[in-house]
């Protein structure tokens, strides 16, 4: 590379423009993504949180085009990996698929076809996009089983789906995904289900992967995985980004009131009972206003208010949020203290 | 500063291209279109030049043709693939010799495919003999005075009556011209071999074809082919076929075609409603996700998937589809010509001499094959039903 300093960095190996996806029901449409945008580097990981129904997995599915349409439409933004418009209607995306960004789902157990064996189908990931003969594409399934932890994996090799443990189906599943070696890794709680140990184990094989610089979009509800993977936090809520920044910044000064609502939910504390059931978000303005203990009026109406800078002396200008607190004419300090008082109570969990 | 991007990697292939070349010439498509131009020329060369005789005097019917078409199309897309992977097939077939009834079943049918497509031509058709008619089977009696002669033992009973006895002449006895139940049956079985092929060779990949293109694609295309379903249910096949009969007479390519291409509905139907729970599921989305095709997934993931109600679905089709050919046969509007096991039964329900049920041997023999036949289809399609499904019970 050129050492030209002023010349901005190169482009990330993903980036995403106000990425909008609908979700056409027969009640209605569901704006699940509204307008997200993010990047994502090469050796970084980037991991996405926020509750159930947030649109996070539908934020993942939209990005190759994988979310089923219908009910789901993508209708707006743009996602460039790697200097690829993804969204271009003359991009083969199925070329893309798989052999350079992979997919890990929720749900292991259904992400195997129980009809073909283990490793027909680690074959088939691997031969679908590459001409290899059949014993190399087999001895890299062995490979690829043992990298994610299934003991004796040239035995395992030929077993069945159902002849496998919900743990060890959902590190099938990671192999599969690795298996094309993809350069950019979606990865949809890809630890829920297995213990701490092969938790631990996988987390060492993705930061093995990152290191080699692979990309890694990671939606996790497990604070401890993000605190042990995760570069950067992206928080969403309602189909927007609230609050992104330094996975340090964000865990110990969580700048959005969601956020510290989010963190806060983690200690167990009784606060999670208070928060009010809701019906409806609101479609426009901050869509935490409903629920958040500092709502203004100018929170309401138009988009999701801009990102602001959250000035926490830290000199990180990436930890943003959006809020119209930290922009001009508002004291941010009302809810940084609010967030100080999250931090202290969560501290003894964030730290793994 | 190091550019991660240049990480060792597989080289990168144009695999478009590799793809073309890979798929265009399989096994399968080799063994297809070479079978389907040897019966092509054969046709060709029975219309133009001079006729094709599959044995002696016996010419090539068009539903001849159509089943040879047949057999090509299951060799290339059944025995081919069964070949081609060895171990699931091995595996199969393991899992086969564990279920008795599944074997017993299996060995049955296909001794009747051997019955049904060998023998006819190396027996011919049944050959008429006055002089010998109502034989009995071998270990029964019949009364002598029905035949001008008897081919075993003639037995005296009381006052004037005298039986005949079977012979090895005729062990499972003749009918009321003389011709062997023997060679009546294997007639039949060819009959039957015929629907069977055809069904399979025809109608079933149109059922799947039409029902997973239906569940996998939905939209517009899945209402269009459901309506046609829907209105091809309302058709009576029977119906069709006595409006076809009128014009060109009893025929079985007629009989196979207006009931096998109108039955074939619920089928598709079934197909349907098991694709669109397949394509939700879990290992749809990651074939996706790892970048195959819609045909692809289709063939690969969800076919496989639907087989535990597809199988037994299909089978019982065939089944329907002998009992209607018989039924159709019983009732006298097929090719007397082509000795059905219906038109058969129909003939020893009404003989000449005697009663019916002095002449059992005539329906029965036929009946019990049928019966027989249908009932080890039934057998081998919740059989392979398990057997197919590797999660094995059920």
């Amino acid at each position: 590379m050129s050492g030209d300093h002023s010349e901005p960095p190169a482009d990330p190996l993903l980036a995403v423009e106000d990425l909008r996806t609908l979700i056409r029901a027969d009640r209605g449409t569901v704006r699940a993504v509204d307008g997200v945008s993010f990047a994502v580097d090469r050796g970084e990981a980037v991991c996405l949180v926020g509750e159930s129904g947030s649109g996070k997995s539908v934020t993942c599915e939209s990005l190759t085009g994988i979310v089923p349409q219908p009910p789901a439409e993508i209708v707006g933004g743009s996602v460039t990996f790697d200097g690829i418009d993804l969204r271009a209607a003359d991009t083969d995306r199925s070329a893309i698929r798989g052999a350079r960004i992979g997919h890990v789902f929720q749900n292991p157990q259904h992400a195997l076809d129980p009809v073909y064996s283990v490793g027909d189908q680690l074959v088939e990931a691997i031969t679908i996009h590459r001409e290899v003969d059949e014993a190399t594409a087999r001895e890299r399934s062995i490979d690829l089983l043992g990298r994610v932890g299934i003991p004796r994996a040239a035995q395992r090799v030929d077993d069945y789906p159902h002849e496998f443990s919900g743990g060890m189906a959902q590190r099938v599943a990671v192999a599969i995904a690795l298996a094309a070696e993809p350069d950019l890794l979606i990865a949809d709680e890809p630890t829920t289900a297995v213990d701490v140990t092969v938790q631990a184990r996988l987390i060492d094989l993705l930061r093995g992967l990152l290191d080699d610089g692979m990309g890694l979009l990671l939606i996790t509800h497990d604070l401890r995985v993000v605190a042990a993977l995760a570069d950067r936090v992206l928080v969403m809520f309602g189909g927007t980004i609230v609050e992104r920044g330094p996975v340090e910044a964000v865990f110990d000064r969580p700048a959005h009131p969601y956020t510290q609502a989010l963190f806060d939910s983690y200690d167990g504390t009784t606060r999670l009972a208070e928060r009010p059931s809701r019906d409806e978000l609101p479609a426009d303005g901050c869509r935490f206003r409903a629920e958040c203990p500092h709502a203004v009026e100018s929170c309401a109406g138009g988009e999701q208010p801009g990102f602001h800078t959250v000035g926490d002396g830290a000199g990180t200008d990436d930890h943003a949020a959006s809020c119209v607190y930290y922009g001009d004419g508002y004291d941010a300090e009302v809810i940084q203290s609010a967030g100080r008082a999250v931090q202290q109570s969560a501290t003894g969990d964030d730290d793994d | 500063m190091a550019a991660p991007s240049e990480r060792p990697r597989f080289e990168r292939v144009d695999w478009s291209a590799v793809d073309a070349t890979r798929r265009t010439v399989t096994p399968e498509r080799t063994i297809l279109a070479v079978g389907l131009l040897i019966v092509a020329a054969l046709w060709l060369y029975d219309r133009y030049v001079a006729h094709v005789y599959l044995v002696a005097e016996w010419a090539v019917a068009p539903v001849d043709w159509a089943v040879m078409a047949g057999l090509v199309v299951l060799t290339a897309y059944g025995v081919v693939p069964a070949v081609r992977n060895r171990e699931a097939t091995l595996r199969v077939a393991s899992a086969i010799r564990d279920r008795p009834v599944l074997v017993a079943a299996l060995c049955f049918l296909g001794g009747l495919f051997v019955v049904g497509t060998v023998l006819p031509l190396v027996l011919g058709r049944p050959e008429l003999n006055f002089g010998y008619v109502y034989q009995p089977p071998l270990g029964f009696a019949a009364d002598a005075g029905w035949s001008p002669n008897c081919a075993g033992e003639i037995r005296q009973g009381t006052g004037i009556q005298r039986y005949c006895e079977g012979s090895l002449q005729a062990p499972l006895g003749t009918n009321g011209r003389g011709q062997l139940v023997e060679s009546l049956l294997v007639s039949g079985a060819r009959v039957a071999i015929y629907v069977v092929v055809f069904a399979l060779a025809f109608v079933v990949p149109l059922a799947t074809a039409v029902g997973v293109t239906a569940g996998f694609r939905g939209g517009r295309l899945d209402d269009v082919l459901r309506t046609y379903v829907d209105v091809q249910l309302c058709i009576p096949a029977i119906f069709l076929y006595f409006v076809g009969y009128m014009y060109v007479g009893a025929s079985l390519a007629l009989l196979l075609a207006t009931f096998g291409l109108l039955s074939w509905g619920p089928v598709a139907r079934l197909v349907r409603s098991e694709v669109l729970q397949r394509r939700e599921d879990g290992y749809v989305v990651v074939a996706r996700s790892l970048g195959a095709s819609d045909w692809y997934v289709a063939r690969r993931h969800v076919l496989p998937n639907v087989t535990n109600t597809l199988v037994p679905a299909v089978v019982h089709l065939v089944a329907i589809l002998i009992v209607a050919e018989a039924g159709v046969a019983f009732l006298g509007f097929s090719d007397v010509e082509l000795y059905s096991w219906g038109s058969t039964i129909a003939e020893g329900l009404s003989p000449d001499r005697g009663t019916a049920h002095q002449v059992w041997w005539v329906s029965t023999t036929p009946a019990v094959a049928l019966a027989a036949t249908v009932v080890s289809l039934k057998l081998v399609g919740d059989g392979l039903r398990d057997v197919l499904d590797p999660r094995g019970e059920h």
